[in-house]
C-alpha cells in the first residue's frame, strides 16, 4: 500500500490538516480534540517551542515570544509595506537580514519565516502521525492563490525544514472546489471566494467531469478576517484613550488583550445582533490603578465600520470576472471559504454582489485542508485522479532600462507554462549580463516584486548585435518560477532558484532539515547553537555573483544592470551600463533566426536520411496510443 | 492512478515535440473550433500533467513535463483568435513552430465572452432569459430560450454546450 500523505491548509491565522483513506476525507483533530490549531508559535524560555491553541493564549503573558500571523510576512522583503504595518501590529521583534528578507528576533535568536512556518507544519505531522500512527513523510500544502513565487517558495522551504516532502503546493480555491465537487460529476461554472484571516482570493473555475480548470484567479495578500479584527479593536482602543488618556496601543500586553477581545466580540456577532464587551483590565496606570473597558458593539456598528474592507474584495471579484470572461449571472455557484465568510454581513454582501445564495455546506475553515487532502491522496495512487488546470496569479516580467519591467507570462496563463526570450547585450563585447525577475501587474519594477537576480557570463563575447542570449522562464504546476540564461551557440547555461526573499539558500535549507529546528516543537529541549544560525550570514548564495563594486543601495538599482529595450539602447543611462542586456531588433533576429533554420534545415536532412518514419509519423502513432490506452483506463475505472 | 503512458513513446513524442506545430502536438486539425482546442488540451493533461505522471520514473517525468508546458503554450495560443490568427500567418513558413505568448496581446477574454453571452444583442438577450430560468430550476424554460439564442447565432458552440449540459441535468433529474 501506497505511503499516505496529508492535505495542510497552512492559514495565517488557523492551521487544518486532513487525511483521505479508503474515499473517506477526515479532518485530523489535535490532541485537545480541537478541527484547527491556531497558527502560533510561543517560544519558551528554556528554548523549546509551543504551537497552537495554547501557543495562542501566551500572547497576553509574552507577546514578545509570541509569533503570530507568520503567513503575513513569509515570502516578503523587510521593505515591504506588509512588513511595515506587521511592525505596528505585532509586539514580536521583526529583523531584517543584509539581503533584506525578514527574521523574527525572539529571546535573542533569529529565525526567518520558513522556519517559524515549519514548526506549525511540524505540528500538524505530529497530529497526523498520532492519528495514524504511521510516520508521515509526504503532503500537499495550500496556498493563498495570488501568492507569489517568493511566497510559495517559501512555503515549500516551511515544508522541507518541518521533514515533509511537499508534494504541490495547492492554490487553497482551487483545494475548496475539489473537496466541493469531488465525485458529484459536477458541470459548472463556480466561484471560489476566499477571505481567510490574512488574505483574499477569488478564482473562477469551469469544473468538468473530472477537470477542474481555473479560468481566472485573483487577490489580495494582505486583506483578511485580521483586518476585521483591527477595525474592532481600534473601536475598543479609542473608547478607552476617550475614557483614560492613555493609549492602550503602546502597551504590548494591552494590545493584545484588546486584540484578543476584539476577535472574540467579531465572533460573537456572527451569532447575535450585539455583544457586550467587558475587560477587567486592560492595563495599570502610573498610580497602579486597574483600568478596565465595558462596550456594547452592535452588528450594524461592526457592518459600518468594516464596509470599505468588503467593498474592496468586491473590486477583485470584478477583476477575476473580467479575466475569465465571465459574469455573476454565468456562474451555477458560489462557494464561501475562511472562517470570516461566517459573518453574517458578509454572506449577505456576497449573496448580492452574486445574486445568489452562497454554498456553505461544507465547514469553510476545514474545507481548503479537504481538498488538499484529496489531490494528496490522488497524487499518491489512493484516490481516483481529478486534473486540477490553474493558473499563474501575477504577470511575469523582466526588468528592462528606464525601470520598466516587461511582461513575458501575463496572469492567469495556465501553468505549468515555459517562454524564452532571446536577448543580446547592450555594449559590443560586454563580459556579463544581470539578469532581474518580477511578478505583478505594473508597469514599473518598483511597483512589482522582485524575485531575484543573477548573472550571466558564459556567452560568446562579441559586438553587441551577434551576441544571443536565451532567457527561459518557467513556471512550474507549483507556480514556482524558474529562470535559465543560455548560449544557444556555447550550450552554457546558468540558472538559479530566483525566490530571494525566503532568505534561505538550499545549504541552508539542508542544514535546517539536518539541525532539525521544527524538531524543537517535538523534543521540547533541543537548543540550536547560535554559531549555526544563518541569520548572520551575509547574503543568498547567488547574490554573491555581484559585482563587488556595485554600490546600488537598494534592490531596485537606477536600472544599472537591467536589460534594455531596443528602443531605448541609446540611452545615456544603458550605455553606460556595465553589464546590461538589451532585447535583440527584429533585424538581428531574423537574420539570426535565417541562419539557424541553415543549420536546421542541414539536420533534418541528416536525421531524414537515416530513419524511414517521419516526425509526423510517429507522432501519429504516439498520440493515438496515448489517447486510446487512456480511454481503456476510463472505461476499467467505471 | 495507472495511465497508458508508454515510456518509449513519451521519450518518441518529447523528441519530434520540437518539430511538430501546435495543432500536431494536440492532435487537432488545423481548422479545429476552441471547444475542440479545449478538450485536446484536457486530454493531453490527463497524460502530460505533472500530477498525472508521479509514480514514473524521473527521466519519463522530464519528458512529460516537457510536453505538458508546450501543450500549454499551445492552448494558449490557439484557444485565442488574436494569437491563433498570427501564428496561422507564420506556421507554414520556416522557423515558424511556436509564438512567442507576449507577442500578440490575449483576445480569448472577449471571445469567450461572446461564445458564453452571445454576439450579438438578441443573442445575448434570450441567453439572460435563459440562465435565469436555469437560476430559477427551470430547465426546459433555458433550453427553449438558448436554443432561440442559437438560430440568431448558429456557430455558437458555448450555446450549444450550455444546452447539452442543462438535458444531461434534466436527464439525471428525472
Amino acid at each position: 500500500m501506497a505511503e499516505i500523505a496529508v492535505g495542510i491548509d497552512l492559514g495565517t491565522s488557523n492551521t487544518c490538516v486532513a487525511l483521505m483513506r479508503g474515499g473517506e476525507v477526515a479532518v485530523l483533530p489535535n490532541a485537545f480534540g480541537e478541527r484547527t490549531s491556531a497558527s502560533v508559535v510561543h517560544f519558551r524560555q528554556d528554548g523549546s517551542v509551543e504551537v497552537g491553541n495554547s501557543a495562542k493564549a501566551k500572547v497576553i503573558h509574552a507577546p514578545a515570544q509570541t509569533v503570530s500571523s507568520a503567513k503575513r510576512l513569509i515570502g516578503r522583503y523587510h521593505f515591504s509595506e506588509e512588513v511595515k504595518k506587521a511592525q505596528a501590529l505585532y509586539a514580536y521583534e521583526i529583523v531584517e537580514t543584509p539581503n533584506h528578507s525578514v527574521r523574527i528576533e525572539v529571546r535573542e535568536e533569529e529565525f526567518s519565516l520558513p522556519e517559524v512556518s515549519a514548526m506549525v507544519l511540524r505540528e500538524m505531522k505530529q497530529i497526523a502521525e498520532r492519528h495514524t500512527g504511521e510516520k508521515v513523510t509526504r503532503a500537499v500544502i495550500t496556498v493563498p492563490a495570488y501568492f507569489n513565487d517568493n511566497q510559495r517558495q517559501a512555503t515549500k522551504d516551511a515544508g522541507r525544514i518541518a521533514g515533509l516532502e511537499v508534494l504541490r503546493i495547492l492554490n487553497e480555491p482551487t483545494a475548496a472546489a475539489l473537496a466541493y465537487g469531488f465525485g458529484m460529476g459536477l458541470n459548472q461554472r463556480v466561484a471560489i471566494y476566499d477571505l481567510g484571516g490574512g488574505t483574499f482570493d477569488i478564482s473562477v473555475l469551469e469544473i468538468g467531469k473530472d477537470i477542474f480548470e481555473v479560468l481566472a484567479t485573483s487577490g489580495d495578500t494582505f486583506l483578511g478576517g485580521d483586518d476585521f479584527d483591527d477595525r474592532l479593536m481600534d473601536l475598543l482602543a479609542d473608547q478607552f484613550v476617550g475614557d483614560f488618556g492613555i493609549n492602550p496601543r503602546n502597551d504590548p500586553y494591552a494590545h493584545e488583550k484588546l486584540k484578543l477581545a476584539a476577535e472574540n466580540a467579531k465572533k460573537a456577532l456572527s451569532l447575535d445582533e450585539e455583544t457586550l464587551v467587558v475587560i477587567e483590565e486592560v492595563l495599570k496606570n502610573d498610580a497602579g490603578e486597574i483600568l478596565g473597558l465595558e462596550r456594547t458593539i452592535t452588528r450594524d456598528e461592526f457592518a459600518q465600520l468594516t464596509q470599505d474592507l468588503i467593498m474592496r474584495t468586491f473590486k477583485v471579484c470584478d477583476e477575476a470576472l473580467q479575466q475569465s470572461g465571465l459574469t455573476v449571472r454565468d456562474l451555477d455557484g458560489v462557494i464561501l471559504v475562511g472562517g470570516p465568510t461566517r459573518l453574517p454581513m458578509i454572506r449577505e454582501a456576497v449573496a448580492g454582489y452574486f445574486q445568489q445564495a452562497p454554498r456553505v455546506d461544507v465547514d469553510p475553515d476545514e474545507v481548503v485542508a479537504m481538498g488538499a487532502a484529496i489531490h494528496a491522496a490522488a497524487l499518491v495512487g489512493e484516490a481516483q485522479d481529478s486534473m486540477l488546470l490553474d493558473v499563474t496569479p501575477l504577470d511575469l516580467r523582466i526588468g528592462v532600462a528606464g525601470g520598466l519591467a516587461e511582461p513575458v507570462i501575463e496572469r492567469n496563463t495556465p501553468v505549468p507554462i515555459e517562454q524564452t526570450r532571446t536577448f543580446t547585450t547592450v555594449q559590443d563585447h560586454q563580459e556579463s549580463v544581470q539578469i532581474r525577475v518580477y511578478q505583478g501587474d505594473h508597469r514599473r519594477v518598483e511597483d512589482n516584486a522582485m524575485l531575484g537576480e543573477f548573472e550571466f557570463s558564459g556567452f560568446e563575447k562579441g559586438l553587441r548585435a551577434d551576441v544571443k542570449i536565451d532567457v527561459t522562464f518557467e513556471i512550474d504546476a507549483d507556480g514556482i518560477v524558474n529562470v535559465t540564461a543560455s548560449d544557444p551557440a556555447t550550450g552554457e547555461a546558468a540558472s538559479t532558484r530566483i525566490s530571494l526573499s525566503s532568505g534561505l539558500g538550499e545549504e541552508q535549507i539542508e542544514h535546517l532539515i539536518q539541525e532539525d529546528v521544527a524538531g524543537r516543537v517535538q523534543t521540547g529541549s533541543t537548543t540550536r547553537d547560535p554559531s549555526t544560525s544563518f541569520a548572520a550570514s551575509t547574503a543568498r548564495d547567488f547574490s554573491g555573483a555581484r559585482d563587488p563594486s556595485d554600490t546600488t543601495p537598494g534592490l531596485f538599482g537606477s536600472g544599472i544592470e537591467d536589460l534594455s529595450l531596443p528602443a531605448l539602447d541609446l540611452s545615456a543611462s544603458s550605455l553606460e551600463e556595465a553589464s546590461a542586456l538589451a532585447l535583440l531588433d527584429d533585424e538581428t533576429l531574423i537574420r539570426l533566426s535565417q541562419e539557424a533554420d541553415a543549420i536546421g534545415e542541414d539536420m533534418t536532412l541528416e536525421t531524414s536520411l537515416g530513419s524511414e518514419t517521419t516526425a509526423s509519423d510517429l507522432f501519429e502513432t504516439a498520440g493515438r496510443d496515448l489517447q486510446s490506452s487512456h480511454s481503456k483506463d476510463v472505461k476499467e475505472e467505471d | 492512478m495507472p495511465t497508458g503512458i508508454d515510456p518509449l513513446e513519451v521519450a518518441a513524442l518529447a523528441r519530434i515535440m520540437e518539430e511538430l506545430d501546435y495543432y500536431e502536438l494536440l492532435a487537432v486539425e488545423p481548422t479545429a473550433t476552441t471547444a475542440e482546442i479545449r478538450r485536446a488540451y484536457h486530454a493531453s493533461s490527463r497524460n502530460f500533467h505533472p500530477d498525472a505522471n508521479r509514480h514514473l520514473g524521473q527521466d519519463l517525468r522530464d519528458h512529460c513535463g516537457r510536453i505538458a508546458k508546450r501543450v500549454t503554450e499551445a492552448y494558449c495560443v490557439l484557444r485565442d483568435t488574436r494569437r491563433r490568427r498570427s501564428y496561422d500567418a507564420r506556421r507554414g513558413q520556416t522557423g515558424g513552430l511556436r509564438i512567442q505568448l507576449a507577442e500578440a496581446r490575449s483576445s480569448h477574454i472577449e471571445q469567450r465572452r461572446a461564445e458564453i453571452g452571445g454576439a450579438t444583442p438578441q443573442g445575448r438577450q434570450f441567453h439572460a432569459k435563459a440562465e435565469a430560468e436555469a437560476k430559477a430550476g427551470n430547465l426546459a424554460g433555458a433550453i427553449q430560450h438558448l436554443r432561440m439564442a442559437l438560430t440568431l447565432e448558429p456557430a455558437n458552440t458555448g450555446f450549444k454546450a450550455r444546452i447539452d449540459a442543462w438535458k444531461r441535468s434534466e436527464q439525471t433529474r428525472t
